[in-house]
């Protein structure tokens, strides 16, 4: 874009939308690279881990709004505060019900990288508000953009139902278009005011929200290896087709692995077609009798 | 009962019972009943539920593999191959319901994954009589291949085979707001036919960023006659077509379980509970409809619904949906030259109980209902629609008549072009025209689209005016070129809205949708509106709340307005209101283009370019934030156009520059739309 020859901060090069873009981009990519996210995006999720993330995601988007009411009337926060249509802890509270049950709030546990990002928020809340518009970018519009096709993804990886149960956080009601919401959460960014200093601070926490989120996955793709290790490692491409067979919200890969193997050991014992076991039982039946008239 | 009345009756096996025993046989042989029967209970209960399992893990484990698609298909018996490339399943999904359909055409298809198998196979294909490979291409990220994808996208790029013989369709998967657009399928499309394969019908593209599933549903609908027309079967072979419900008939049912038009929950017309939505909408009565024009043929109107007692709110730039009736005049001529009785109490049910969606629209009703709330009656039919009906036309002209026009031969479509949307015949009109053509009623309330919710800009502040939503309208009335008088559906009806002094309060059944076109954060932003003709209502909003920011002593920037019309004297809206705000200030400038006025042709682009200087000081030193409202088509690309032009002039860039310019202010909310065609 052309230098200007004025003086407004509005037209400086680099509205903060396109500074954020720019800052935000190698990390960004670093994201998307992690291996539980490259994972993710084939589709090799299993139902263990997405609740430990929605549980992480709750912890998260809890302190994340609970510091945007704080800061709701704050005049570095106020263009971009849309509560409606953003936030996502009812949304997240409902999935984790229908993932844990009623009492999914004893259920679930905040991991130690997670409360890092969660204490950080706070922090930025209650002491650098004007810092927290980078948190909110960072997840926001990260959800509404490729959130779209992890819900997608996650749907068929653990055979959700099409009515959307169990993907609530996925689904922004209150957005009609997200391209165009996008949009217009940019122009309400830009019109924040704030000088070179505080801009620059913005980007910087910004890079470290994602540093945050990435730590959160890393934590948890460990967290994974680690159960993988203890049980038998099976096939990731045959662990999903079989999962169609379960309940998706009964059993997590674990128990269903184990039940695979009783059920080998089962039919390695004993005849499965119809005809060999009637006549398995009546020849049991036969030999009960046998035995009880010789008995007599 | 003693033991000894026993051993009399019962006939006694080979040995004999001991005196005095303590169990007799029936004893034994009950005891030995139930042993068996529980053994078997927990022996092999259990394993029904987890043999299916086991089934599905030896598939992987055996060794041998058949990576030949065209001897799996000879095998199974099956002539048509469904290829998906699928990132998140949503190709695949479709591969999988397009070879299940392929039964009700007489063939069997199979749904396959191209990393699977060896996809040099295809030349092979051919050895299969009527064979057909169809292919689900995803588009991921910058034109990419989907990972299932990513060995047959290589082999086709290196390949050199000569695929004569072989028969393909592609259907693309993509996203609009992406430049490489359905790139995947655009190139398996293309490079199939270079390397010497037939096309049989023309390429799908359907894009996720409106409604991939309608557009699949649309390609589909037309792919499956085309292939019959092409291997030359027939839908199943017999007359009957499928239907998806079946009728029931009420003959004696409380009246108060039938539904009356209302969206959502029965009654919820009657006795109305918020928050309203688009499953239940607010019944808001209209406090006034006035005529805005004051000349021409056409009758643009004003309307203000009362949503007081509500607690729905909007934002000046929202929309407000409303979910309109059709003519009562059309719908009886349906129910007359079909010959139906329209007050007959009827649900139409789903025949696959699995289904989420029990009924086409809510039952049970009557058809009268139906045709007038849930119905689309006024649009030319779909050529699906067409297809089904066919079989009722009696005479075989007409029949072979309707079957062309649905099936995807070049001269089928031309047919359809100019005989059906050319001419805008309804489907009353096509009733009218094809004389033998008589469907059942029912059958044709299966097929008809559902009537759905029109949206209006709203023409006016909530700041101003909080209970109040203004709506401003055309109606849509034209003579077709048969002489068939035809009427916008929800624009009539509201023109007949017209409150009066006594009687019920006449009511429109409205909610709220938001849209992201909004005023500037900062009411000191100056802001450039161009909206000709009705597109001018969600600017009398915007213009209404800026005036009222100034009289609460806020900085307001400049409120620029472009706004155009046929004839000053005639229809030019809301001039009045317009001089009053420029008059006070709250409009700074007010720029009006009166097209037919003069010879030629003066529209809000060219007003625009007598104003380049102050229009490229205000984008780029005053950060203003531009809308533009009203015609998709012509209107909006024509302004777009002009900015370019005053951005590459003013701003010393090349043509492409400028693009990019107007492109970011777009991206960063600089720039909104509220258009349609």
């Amino acid at each position: 874009m052309e230098g200007s020859k004025t003086h407004s901060s509005e037209s400086m090069p680099g509205d903060l939308s396109e500074a954020l873009k720019e800052a935000t981009k190698e990390v960004h990519e670093q994201a998307e690279s992690t291996e539980f996210m490259k994972n993710f995006q084939r589709g090799q999720v299993s139902l263990q881990e997405f609740k430990m993330v929605m549980a992480s995601l709750y912890y998260i988007y809890s302190a994340l709004e609970e510091e945007i009411e704080r800061n709701k009337d704050h005049p570095a926060y106020i263009p971009v505060y849309f509560p409606a249509e953003l936030h996502r802890k009812t949304a997240l509270q409902e999935d984790l019900e229908y993932f844990y049950g009623p009492l999914w709030r004893e259920e679930i546990s905040c991991p130690e990288s997670t409360q890092k990002y969660v204490n950080r928020l706070h922090y930025v809340g209650q002491h650098e508000p004007e810092l927290l518009v980078a948190h909110a970018y960072t997840r926001y519009l990260g959800d509404l953009s490729g959130g779209q096709v992890l819900k997608k993804i996650a749907q068929k990886a653990l055979h959700l139902p099409s009515t959307g149960e169990g993907l609530e956080f996925f689904t922004f009601e209150g957005v009609s278009n997200a391209t165009k919401f996008k949009q217009l959460y940019r122009s309400r960014m830009n019109s924040i005011e704030m000088d070179p200093a505080t801009k620059k601070r913005i980007l910087e926490e910004a890079k470290r929200a994602f540093l945050l989120n990435i730590q959160v996955f890393e934590e948890l793709q460990k967290f994974v290896s680690q159960c993988h290790e203890n049980s038998h490692p099976a096939q990731q491409k045959p662990e999903l087709r079989t999962r169609g067979t379960s309940e998706a919200h009964e059993q997590g890969p674990a128990p269903v692995k184990e039940g695979e193997k009783t059920s080998m050991k089962h039919t390695d014992m004993l005849p499965s077609t119809p005809l060999a076991r009637w006549i398995l039982v009546l020849s049991f039946l036969v030999t009960t009798v046998a035995v009880g008239l010789f008995a007599m | 009962m003693g033991d000894s009345a026993m051993d009399s009756t019962l006939p006694t096996p080979e040995s004999s019972v001991p005196e005095g025993a303590l169990f007799s046989m029936t004893d034994v042989f009950l005891f030995s009943l139930i042993v068996g029967l529980l053994s078997y209970w927990f022996l092999f209960r259990k394993k029904k539920e987890e043999i299916p399992e086991f089934t599905k893990i030896q598939p992987v484990t055996s060794s041998v593999r058949e990576t030949s698609f065209v001897e799996k298909m000879k095998k199974t018996g099956r002539n048509i191959v469904v290829f998906y490339g699928s990132q998140t399943g949503t190709a695949e999904e479709f591969s999988n319901r397009l070879s299940k359909d392929a039964h009700r055409y007489g063939m069997r298809g199979m749904s396959a994954d191209p990393e699977e198998y060896d996809m040099s196979d295809l030349s092979h294909l051919s050895e299969i009589d009527n064979s057909l490979a169809v292919f689900c291409m995803a588009t991921y990220g910058e034109g990419d291949p989907t990972d299932n994808a990513q060995d047959f996208y290589d082999w086709l790029q290196e390949t050199d085979t000569d695929l004569t013989g072989l028969k393909f369709a592609v259907f693309g998967l993509g996203n609009k707001t992406y430049e490489h657009f359905n790139a995947m399928g655009k190139y398996v499309d293309k490079r199939l036919e270079q390397l010497g394969a037939q096309r049989i019908f023309e390429l799908g593209m359907g894009d996720d960023d409106g409604n991939l599933e309608e557009d699949f549903i649309t390609w589909r609908e037309q792919f499956w006659p085309a292939v019959c027309e092409h291997f030359g079967v027939e839908a199943t072979g017999e007359e009957s077509s499928i239907r998806q419900y079946e009728l029931v008939v009420h003959t004696d049912i409380n009246m108060n379980k039938v539904y009356t038009g209302e969206m959502g929950r029965l009654k919820s017309y009657e006795s109305q509970k918020p928050p309203f939505d688009a499953k239940n909408p607010f019944l808001a009565p209209v406090t006034l409809n006035r005529k805005l024009n004051q000349g021409g043929e056409r009758h643009l109107m004003h309307l203000e619904l009362d949503i007081s007692g509500s607690k729905i709110r909007y934002e000046s730039g929202d929309h407000v949906a409303v979910y309109p009736a059709n003519d009562t005049s059309l719908v009886n001529q349906i129910g007359e030259i079909l010959g139906a009785d329209l007050d007959m109490i009827m649900s139409l049910n789903n025949l696959d109980e699995e289904s989420n969606k029990k009924h086409p629209f809510p039952c049970p009703t009557t058809y009268r209902t139906a045709l007038t709330y849930y119905l689309d009656i006024t649009n030319p039919p779909r050529t699906n629609v067409l297809y089904e009906l066919a079989q009722y036309a009696t005479d075989p002209n007409e029949q072979e008549h309707l079957r062309k026009m649905a099936s995807s031969s070049a001269e089928g479509k031309t047919l359809y072009l100019s005989w059906v949307v050319e001419t805008r015949r309804n489907i009353l009109a096509i009733l009218q025209d094809v004389s033998s053509l008589r469907p059942p009623i029912d059958h044709l309330c299966e097929l008809l689209p559902r009537l759905q919710a029109r949206y209006y800009s709203i023409a006016s502040s909530s700041k101003v005016h909080p209970h109040s939503i203004h709506i401003c309208a055309v109606v849509v009335e034209y003579e077709t070129k048969l002489g068939r008088v035809n009427k916008g559906v929800a624009t009539t009806w509201l023109k007949n809205k017209v409150p009066n002094e006594n009687g019920h309060k006449l009511t429109v059944p409205m909610y709220v949708r938001k849209s992201q076109f909004r005023l500037p954060f900062k009411s000191s932003t100056p802001v450039i509106m161009i909206g000709p003709g009705t597109g001018i209502a969600p600017f009398v909003g915007f213009v209404q709340e800026r005036a009222w920011l100034k009289q609460q002593g806020k900085d307001v920037g400049e409120t620029v307005m472009y706004y155009g019309c046929r004839h000053e004297n005639e229809d030019y809206l809301y001039r009045e209101e317009l001089a009053q705000f420029h008059k006070e200030g709250a409009l700074t400038q007010l720029n009006v283009a009166f097209s037919r006025d003069q010879a030629q042709k003066v529209y809000v682009q060219h007003l625009l370019k007598k104003n380049k200087a102050g229009v490229w000081k205000l984008i780029h030193e005053g950060n203003a934030h531009i809308y533009v409202c009203g015609d998709a088509r012509n209107m909006a690309r024509d302004v777009q156009n002009a900015f370019y032009e005053i951005v590459a002039e003013f701003g010393s860039m090349t043509q492409p520059q400028a693009v990019d310019y107007v492109k970011k202010l777009m991206t960063k909310g600089r720039y909104s739309l509220d258009v349609w065609s």
